[in-house]
């Protein structure tokens, strides 16, 4: 348990002079303001690019407060989910590629110890970004378009950091046998191919941790909607045995092939 | 131009400048980046929200 304190803390203080804690955080909140802004402003955006057909702006409605706190947690999905990726993939791959895991665990620090202590600074980065960005896309929303409940809000953001961290957890499992590159690649690849499936065999898929941005959506949009426990317990376990797989790798092979 | 509302458009701005200036701090401080420094800034400065996010993760290192 010390141990695992340790190397977080040095893991945490990795992150501040990577500056990793900082322009994180700082992109989730540009993400989450730019899709209100947008929204909004749609028709003069439209208008200052110039080749729109005239009457096509009058039609223009803005999508309901719900809507765009939706699209806004979606951005996340995306080019979100491609910056997390990033900077997890080199976690522990590069400590394998670069020698220094060998180094690492001769000392009394036990490969589960290592794994568990990158994931928790990966969960503070993410924690950080999220509650900032979505509380900023939550304040937009708020001030341009309509009234949201932050009881909605915070449930539905925290839906989508499960989500999310559920990605993160198997990019951290890939990273402790693959280059980081591949690491990421097949992270974000497996993160898509999980929401093809659900969105194709919601039936099929409903109970597994890709239903969880539906289910955070359908907390803004039905105000409460029902929480379904599959998901929500399913998310957790695959986290966890993302982690024990990691450290089981991690285990038997300290350095690359 | 005057019924912009600067009071939300102004942040966008600073958060902007904020992330570019992050970025330009760590190149400037980095002992070496992948491909040639003076080209990073280029696309930090040009680039805004993709080029710096393009630096830190590509251009870095250690990530």
């Amino acid at each position: 348990m010390r141990s695992v304190w340790i190397f977080y803390q040095k893991e945490m203080l990795e992150a501040v002079r990577s500056y990793r804690l900082i322009w994180i955080p700082v992109v989730f909140i540009l993400l989450g303001i730019m899709q209100p802004l947008t929204a909004y402003y749609m028709p003069e955006i439209l208008g200052a690019a110039g080749n729109v057909p005239p009457g096509m702006l009058e039609n223009y409605e803005v999508p309901s407060a719900a809507v765009v706190m939706v699209q806004a947690l979606g951005q996340y999905s995306t080019i979100g989910m491609l910056v997390l990726a990033l900077i997890t993939m080199n976690s522990i791959s590069g400590e394998r590629y670069s020698g220094s895991a060998e180094m690492v665990l001769v000392r009394p620090l036990t490969p589960l110890a290592m794994v568990v202590a990158k994931w928790a600074a990966l969960l503070t980065v993410l924690v950080l970004a999220l509650g900032l960005g979505a509380s900023g896309a939550a304040y937009y929303v708020m001030e341009l378009i309509g009234p949201l409940s932050w009881g909605g809000i915070s449930s539905a953001a925290g839906l989508y950091g499960l989500w999310l961290m559920c990605a993160v957890s198997l990019t951290l499992l890939f990273s402790a046998f693959l280059r980081a590159t591949a690491a990421a690649f097949l992270g974000l690849l497996s993160a898509a191919a999980f929401s093809l499936a659900h969105s194709l065999l919601p039936a099929w898929f409903d109970w597994t941790p890709a239903a969880l941005p539906g289910l955070s959506a359908a907390m803004l949009l039905e105000d409460g909607g029902a929480l379904r426990l599959g998901p929500l317990l399913s998310a957790p376990l695959f986290i966890i045995s993302c982690i024990a797989g990691a450290a089981l790798l991690l285990r038997r092979k300290q350095l690359p092939g | 131009m005057e019924d912009i509302p600067w009071g939300l458009i102004g942040p966008l701005v600073g958060l902007q400048l904020l992330l570019a200036v992050i970025g330009l701090i760590s190149l400037s401080k980095a002992e070496s980046v992948r491909g040639p420094k003076w080209l990073w800034a280029i696309v930090i400065v040009l680039g805004n929200l993709i080029g710096t996010i393009a630096y830190f993760t590509a251009g870095r290192k250690d990530v």
